[in-house]
């Protein structure tokens, strides 16, 4: 699936980058990052996100089960310990509380 | 006595720019939620821990690979794994199975659920699926949501705040936290998935394992940096409450012992000679390796409130959703939002719930927190992950989806 899709895409870009870093990194002491980089930077995020996603979208194509509530483990864990959710058990184990930060100190 | 934002024993300053490879660029300060990053341009720059997340946005996203993480417990994991006193289980987070591949030459993206069972159970892991715990939090979370809604529409006093906010991603609920004290009666109480496995594993699952809880060692595998500091918060330590309070005399542990990332589950491999791309499928060891799909997609944005809807409608209408796969919460738009109607038998009358997921979070919270703020938010349930696209693309993944650092050192 996708396998190295978009490498030569990248190498171009990569190849410049790289020359204009060995140049530029030399006598240019504020190295600023050229133009393109930021765009063509999140194009590929976008795009490895997207492969991942699809991953786990055919995870949940495939599973025998697909609703949380018919996951016949939790249905056990609950039966043979946990009570239910939002029971006395839940509350000791499975829930927290929150921390205001901005009162903290040390 | 001065302010910081960390507890007592919370890993701090995990995420440091390492000063002699910083070329300050400026890359990182576009990538991080909460302009934590200093420096001028061309100066070497650095991070104000009290603002910083931990969520290594910036550290997949340096072009020089001049941001590091502080902390591993990669040596500690791999003694624990020789002991043979010791039973290591090993909690998968969802977004891994998509991402672990790509360490080993495998496509990006490809779903290596069994390899990486099989990885795990050679190098000596008990195998725990997070999903598992994913869709025990949407049993908790979803209850919790229904349970607001209901206490709402009836004006109960204590009600519970609405909206809710999905409380599962550590980079989110820190920043809360740290800058909107206000609102955290808006979460949900619900831990996080690796939290509820962490604890689950030390309590039910030492019958389960027949071994004593102190013997248990968590090694939970994330897609996130995140997730080493939300493992270290002091109050996570509550198998070991549960025991004291049944009698054990034991001294303190936490619920998770370990975290490793992603890139951190793959040199370990590595290290064991495991090579995960020709490793025989393993189908798990125990009950806690049953999930469902919509434990699953917790790992991508959307996915967390994709799988509560399937398991709200089904209680509040009796009857499951005739088309599982909800487009509207997929996607890379920013902040996308949806409408339900659905009939609710117990309040006998058509409710509408209004809900929204962000993602990206350093460039799309605010104009949504405002609102809620100022009591004037459309929605009932929000889902909130702090990373571009949630988990998959975490500060823990490998680097650009080929498994190493784009530029390296040049
Ligand atoms: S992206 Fe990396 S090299 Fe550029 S300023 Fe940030 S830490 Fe320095
Ligand atoms: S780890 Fe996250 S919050 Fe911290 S400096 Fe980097 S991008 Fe910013
Ligand atoms: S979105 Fe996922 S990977 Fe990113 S900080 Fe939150 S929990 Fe971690």
């Amino acid at each position: 699936m996708n396998k190295k899709k978009h490498l030569f895409a990248e190498d171009s870009f990569f190849l410049s980058r790289r020359k204009f870093m060995a140049v530029g990194a030399a006598f240019v002491a504020a190295l600023a990052i050229p133009i393109g980089w930021f765009t063509s930077k999140l194009e590929r995020r976008n795009e490895y996100i997207k492969a991942r996603s699809q991953g786990l979208y055919k995870d949940d194509s495939l599973a025998k089960k697909r609703v949380s509530h018919a996951n016949p483990a939790v249905e056990k864990y609950y039966k043979e310990f946990g009570g239910e959710p939002l029971g006395h058990t839940s509350h000791e184990l499975l829930h927290t509380h929150f921390v205001d930060r901005t009162k903290l100190s040390s | 006595m001065t302010a910081t934002t960390y507890q007592p024993g919370e890993i701090q300053g995990l995420i440091k720019i390492n000063a002699s490879k910083c070329k300050g660029c400026d890359a990182c300060k576009q990538f991080c939620p909460t302009h934590a990053i200093n420096g001028a341009s061309g100066a070497v720059h650095s991070i104000d821990e009290d603002k910083c997340l931990s969520c290594g946005q910036c550290l997949i996203n340096c072009p020089f690979s001049a941001i590091e993480e502080t902390h591993s417990a990669l040596e500690t994991v791999i003694k624990k794994l020789a002991d043979k006193n010791t039973t290591v289980v090993g909690i998968i987070a969802p977004a891994v199975r998509v991402a672990i591949g790509e360490e080993f030459g495998l496509g990006t993206g490809e779903l290596v659920t069994g390899k990486l069972y099989g990885a795990m159970n050679q190098a000596g892991f008990k195998i725990f699926d997070c999903n598992f715990a994913a869709d025990l939090t949407i049993m908790e979370e979803g209850s919790e949501f229904i349970h607001r809604l209901h206490a709402n529409a009836k004006g109960e006093e204590n009600a519970g705040a609405l909206p809710q906010f999905t409380s599962c991603c550590p980079g989110w609920v820190r920043y809360l936290e740290t800058r909107y004290p206000a609102l955290l009666p808006n979460l949900s109480t619900a831990k996080s998935p690796q939290q509820m496995a962490g604890t689950v594993a030390k309590t039910y699952g030492a019958k389960v394992y027949q071994m004593q809880p102190e013997n248990i060692f968590t090694v939970s595998v994330m897609p996130c940096t995140s997730k080493k500091l939300e493992a270290s918060r002091p109050e996570f330590n509550s198998a070991w409450q549960y025991h004291q309070e049944h009698g054990a005399n034991t001294p303190s542990y936490q619920d998770i012992d370990a975290v490793l990332t992603t890139r951190e589950m793959a040199q370990l491999l590595k290290m064991l000679d495991i090579d995960l791309a020709n490793t025989p499928e393993y189908q798990g060891d125990s009950l806690f390796s049953e999930y469902t799909g919509a434990g699953t997609i917790f790992g991508t944005t959307g996915g967390v409130m994709e799988a509560a809807l399937r398991t709200a409608h089904k209680v509040l209408t009796g009857t499951e959703m005739a088309k599982l796969e909800f487009e509207p919460v997929r996607g890379l738009k920013g902040v996308k939002s949806a409408s339900v109607s659905l009939f609710d038998t117990e309040l006998n009358q058509n409710v509408t719930v209004n809900v929204a997921v962000v993602h990206d979070m350093g460039n799309n919270i605010e104009p949504v927190l405002r609102d809620v703020m100022a009591g004037t938010s459309p929605y009932h349930f929000i889902e909130v992950m702090n990373c571009a696209g949630g988990c998959v693309n975490g500060g823990g993944q490998p680097i650009e989806g080929k498994g190493s650092s784009w530029l390296g050192n040049i």
